[in-house]
């Protein structure tokens, strides 16, 4: 009797240790399981956010860049402004040295601070475009 | 749309990988650490569920430690930041970040010595190994603040929102056990006197030697 009891006990114990170890190993299983779910949820968010273009450091990043081009826009415009088209802003380089041709007229020397942007181009354009006003008179009518 | 997706992301694959491994290395050591409060709080029966809560406690310590693992290592692949080994390895030397970056290198080695120590306990001895492995939870904090300083989304709410769900627990207990730690120099021997004694009945507990 005390044998079978023994045997019971040993069996008993036996099933409860086989027990306990599937336990454990089911609950590192689900660890493990819910561990990789968790890096791939926040993998994924930091890839929906990359993707979309709120990315944290890239965002500040476009940002900053975008602050440092308008800043040297700024800087650059107030000097191209005034000029308006490429056409006229060459002339500009130009002219002064077709001006110190043209200007042994004398009277010039005061007036050319002032008036050098907006007067060039068609001193400029003034010697060429005498031929052509006789077309242009022509078209029209 | 997929292939536009994959190129433009290539260059920041290490990058967001290290992100993902750290976001989850920092709610598995919460998880851990509120599951080791657990299982130390005074009432938490040794078996049953205290048993399941020691088993969860270590696999969770050591999915922590892989999260961290991997959270260091992939930054090896970052084309910008190409940290070198010394950089992700020993504190305050790299150049991201210094400061906040060697508190997280300072908490990730602390975290993995004081979870490995548990494997090597019978060699320090258990009273000593118990009150080392207190210190955890310094390093933990420690983890946090370096989320909290180094990381690309600390701003984000979804971020903020997923670090107080999973530290906000931890913290409780912990603050809970400080609370009681006046006792606790007298709770200490009766506790390790107690497991010995249920040792010494039933032979070594199997959990244990698992």
């Amino acid at each position: 009797m005390d044998d079978l009891k023994r045997l019971e006990a040993k069996g008993l114990a036996r099933a409860k240790i086989r027990a306990k170890r599937r336990r454990v190993s089911s609950i590192r299983g689900r660890t493990i399981r819910g561990a990789l779910g968790l890096f791939a949820l926040a993998w994924a968010i930091l890839f929906a956010q990359l993707v979309s273009g709120n990315d944290p450091a890239l965002s500040r990043a476009s940002s900053v860049r975008k602050a440092v081009a308008a800043s040297q826009r700024t800087h650059e415009r107030p000097r191209s402004q005034p000029v308006e088209s490429p056409e006229v802003e060459e002339p500009e380089a130009v002219v002064p040295i077709e001006e110190e041709a043209v200007p042994v007229e004398e009277e010039v020397p005061l007036e050319e601070e002032a008036a050098p942007e907006v007067e060039e181009p068609e001193a400029e354009f003034a010697p060429e475009p005498e031929p052509e006003p006789a077309p242009v008179i022509t078209s029209s009518s | 749309m997929i292939l536009a997706a994959s190129t433009s992301i290539g260059p920041h694959l290490f990058w967001i990988t290290s992100r993902a491994a750290g976001i989850a290395a920092m709610a598995l050591a919460s998880g851990s650490v509120g599951a080791g409060l657990l299982i130390s709080a005074r009432g938490t029966p040794r078996r049953g569920l205290g048993g399941d809560a020691r088993a969860l406690h270590e696999a969770l310590s050591l999915a922590t430690l892989g999260a961290i693992a991997v959270h260091g290592v992939a930054l090896l692949g970052d084309q910008w930041l190409h940290p070198s080994v010394f950089d992700i390895s020993i504190p305050f030397t790299g150049g991201y970040r210094p400061f906040w970056t060697g508190l997280g290198i300072v908490g990730g080695w602390g975290l993995a010595l004081l979870g490995l120590s548990y494997y090597a306990r019978t060699s320090i001895g258990q009273s000593r190994w118990r009150s080392l492995h207190r210190f955890t939870a310094l390093f933990w904090l420690l983890g946090i603040v370096h989320s909290l300083g180094a990381g690309t989304d600390a701003e984000q709410p979804w971020f903020l929102l997923a670090l107080v769900l999973t530290a906000a627990p931890a913290v409780v207990l912990l603050a809970g056990r400080l609370v009681r730690s006046p006792a606790s120099p007298a709770e200490a021997p009766v506790a390790v006197s107690s497991r010995m004694a249920r040792e010494t009945r039933h032979g070594p507990v199997p959990e244990r030697s698992a």
